[in-house]
């Protein structure tokens, strides 16, 4: 499955700007545990209702478009724990017998960063909003190539981000935690720097990157590697330059 | 241009309905609402109609117990109805080309609480608690690990839209060829946070929901599981166009003119390569709330024009939320699946009668009544999330096979 890779973008504490990941990428390391982004693009009443994950994703969205483009691309956002955070606070009003805030309530449905984003952005283009677990990048760029099947004229807004979970459920996940977002408009085939996507039979033996699967991606993209190959639940995800 | 063939070839659903087929279907053809149940526990100091699905659900098998919660216990009720078609698939391509895209709203929340409760009381976690029961895209890997699939394996949560949106993309990753075949659609289901959140919201009716009439006053909810076998085949029930947008709006309250429903209506049609009058009846997103009723009569009158059979079935179910796209596309399913010599027994539309002078006309299906369609039968289906995502479905089939 072959596209392009347009832009990118990515945000993690301390490394916002382009050349800040390409030294970063140059001598990779693990990645700060904590931090968030200000977010100052977004308008004081919209950042006020942004959690730190939405301000998160944001940052690298409005990072990798133009405003004409922000407005217009469609775009997928994708989160494996997407608001899980805010929820534990509802879940507790719930075990309490206590009221919910509508305001944090329909905050944290799995599409609210698509939502403010849309409203962020004046963007009325399809969105998508996903979870894979541990593929989630994967899928990710899998739905950006749905949106380009359906029409290949104008390429995607990927965005991709975590925060680490709270301690009520980050014991129960095994994966490097840290607040990270990366975002890439995905074009079709052939309308710029050519990236390829093969699901090849999973290796339980491969291990992961000690940072999110869509960093190592990005890692990779700013390298001198050929290829690139991540584990993912049942297959193993296979990256070529084409 | 016309797109490559997406043969919805075959469906596993449950819901306040029941899940044997016929049943199901006598049931939507009598617009039969008796199925909801009183519920006085859920949401403190009320009582609540809800669209629960009370008949017992298969058990988790013991190798997946991590995946165990009522949500995937709702996706397997529908999955054994298809156990046979898609163990089919996945022997005929391979289980590294079959995939799984499903939509959510809830995943395994309702069980979380639970977990949560126990651990208000002793301090820590049920330990039978795993990540894969709650994670939205938990619901993915386990149909997946169920079915013995290897292929993308992914969870779409866009709130109400999600179930309409996980078809398509179906659609385009067997149309791309990353998959030749999907099982696709949507689980979602009953727990304290979305009815508390809903009450939060002022959205819920104080009775049962009543879309389209004057007296309206919110949503009924309910849970359910719709799973299609999607692949590239010819014939049968095809889905035809998807057409999809973002309102650039609010959170929680779609633009009162309806703008992004008519654009995805629009769009659906003109990917099917349809005219507003191919469209033999219009399966609404109905919700009941004053707010959504009015900008969809609008986007629907100004698309289909008012003499388009529709109707809301969420009187019979409740507003199914994730998994909403995908039942009521599963309801237009069952319409195009027992025509008969070209006849279309529509569902009706249930409500007390009282028409709002402020709704745009639209045609509301009466009990009893039938569609006459040529050699091509042409349903749609409207999907309206939360957060301002929109979906439109077309399915259709042919009368000559």
């Amino acid at each position: 499955m072959k596209a392009s890779l347009l832009r990118w973008a990515a945000w993690a504490p301390g490394i916002e700007l382009p050349d800040a990941w390409r030294s970063w990428a140059a001598a990779p390391a693990p990645l700060p545990a904590t931090g968030a982004p200000d977010a100052k693009f977004l308008p004081a009443m919209l950042r006020r209702r942004c959690t730190p994950l939405t301000r998160t994703m944001l940052s690298a969205a409005f990072g990798c478009a133009e405003p004409d483009e922000l407005a217009r691309l469609r775009t997928v956002f994708a989160s494996r724990h997407g608001s899980i955070n805010e929820s534990i606070g509802l879940l507790l009003n719930v075990v309490r017998r206590e009221k919910l805030s509508p305001a944090t309530f329909s905050h944290t449905v799995h599409n609210a960063q698509a939502g403010l984003f849309s409203i962020a952005a004046g963007n009325r283009a399809a969105s998508s909003s996903l979870a894979g677990q541990e593929d989630t990048w994967t899928a990710a760029f899998l739905e950006a190539l749905v949106f380009l099947e359906r029409d290949p004229r104008e390429p995607v807004l990927v965005v991709v981000g975590d925060v680490p979970l709270a301690d009520t459920f980050a014991p129960l996940v095994d994966e490097a935690a840290v607040p990270y977002a990366f975002a890439a408009q995905v074009g079709a085939a052939g309308t710029g720097p050519g990236v390829s996507l093969e699901l090849g039979a999973a290796d339980p033996a491969r291990a992961r990157a000690p940072w999110p699967p869509a960093l190592e991606f990005l890692r990779w993209w700013l390298s001198d590697e050929e290829s690139l190959e991540q584990p993912n639940r049942a297959s193993t995800a296979r990256w070529l330059r084409a | 241009m016309s797109r490559a063939p997406c043969r919805l070839a075959a469906l596993g659903q449950v819901s306040a309905l029941g899940r044997v087929r016929a049943e199901v279907h006598a049931r939507l053809a009598a617009g039969d609402a008796t199925h909801l149940s009183l519920d006085a526990e859920i949401v403190p100091e009320r009582s609540l109609w809800l669209g629960r699905v009370n008949e017992a659900l298969p058990a988790i098998p013991a190798p997946l117990a991590r995946f165990a919660c009522r949500n995937n216990r709702l996706a397997l009720a529908a999955l054994e109805s298809i156990g046979a078609e898609v163990a089919a698939a996945v022997a005929r391509f391979g289980p590294a080309r079959v995939g799984v895209v499903l939509g959510t709203s809830t995943s395994g929340v309702g069980d979380a609480e639970a977990a949560i409760a126990h651990r208000e009381r002793t301090g820590v976690l049920a330990h039978e608690f795993f990540y894969d029961q709650l994670e939205f895209g938990g619901l993915a890997r386990f149909v997946a690990e169920a079915i013995g699939a290897r292929g993308p394996a992914y969870t779409l949560s866009t709130a109400c839209s999600s179930g309409a949106r996980a078809l398509a993309s179906a659609r385009s990753l067997v149309a791309m060829g990353a998959c030749d075949a999907v099982v696709s659609g949507a689980a979602d289901s009953l727990c304290g946070l979305t009815t508390n959140g809903f009450a939060g919201l002022g959205a819920l009716s104080a009775g049962v929901t009543n879309p389209c009439s004057a007296n309206r006053d919110g949503l009924t909810l309910g849970e359910a599981a719709a799973l299609f076998l999607v692949t590239g085949e010819p014939g049968g029930i095809q889905l035809l166009g998807v057409g999809d947008s973002s309102e650039a709006h609010h959170m929680s309250a779609p633009d009162p003119e309806g703008r992004g429903a008519e654009t995805a209506m629009r769009d659906a049609l003109a990917d099917a390569g349809l005219a507003p009058d191919d469209v033999a009846y219009l399966n609404l997103h109905g919700t009941g709330t004053p707010q959504n009723d009015v900008m969809e009569a609008a986007a629907v009158a100004r698309v289909l024009g008012s003499d388009v059979p529709t109707s809301s079935t969420k009187p019979l179910v409740g507003h199914t939320l994730g998994a909403a796209g995908a039942l009521e596309a599963a309801f237009c399913w069952l319409v195009l699946a027992e025509r008969r010599g070209g006849e279309l027994v529509l569902p009706p539309h249930v409500w007390d009668g009282a028409r709002d002078p402020a709704l745009a006309p639209i045609r509301l299906v009466e009990k009893g009544e039938s569609a006459r369609s040529g050699g091509r039968a042409v349903v749609m289906t409207n999907s309206f999330g939360f957060g301002g995502n929109n979906c439109t479905l077309v399915l259709g089939a042919s009368d000559s096979p």
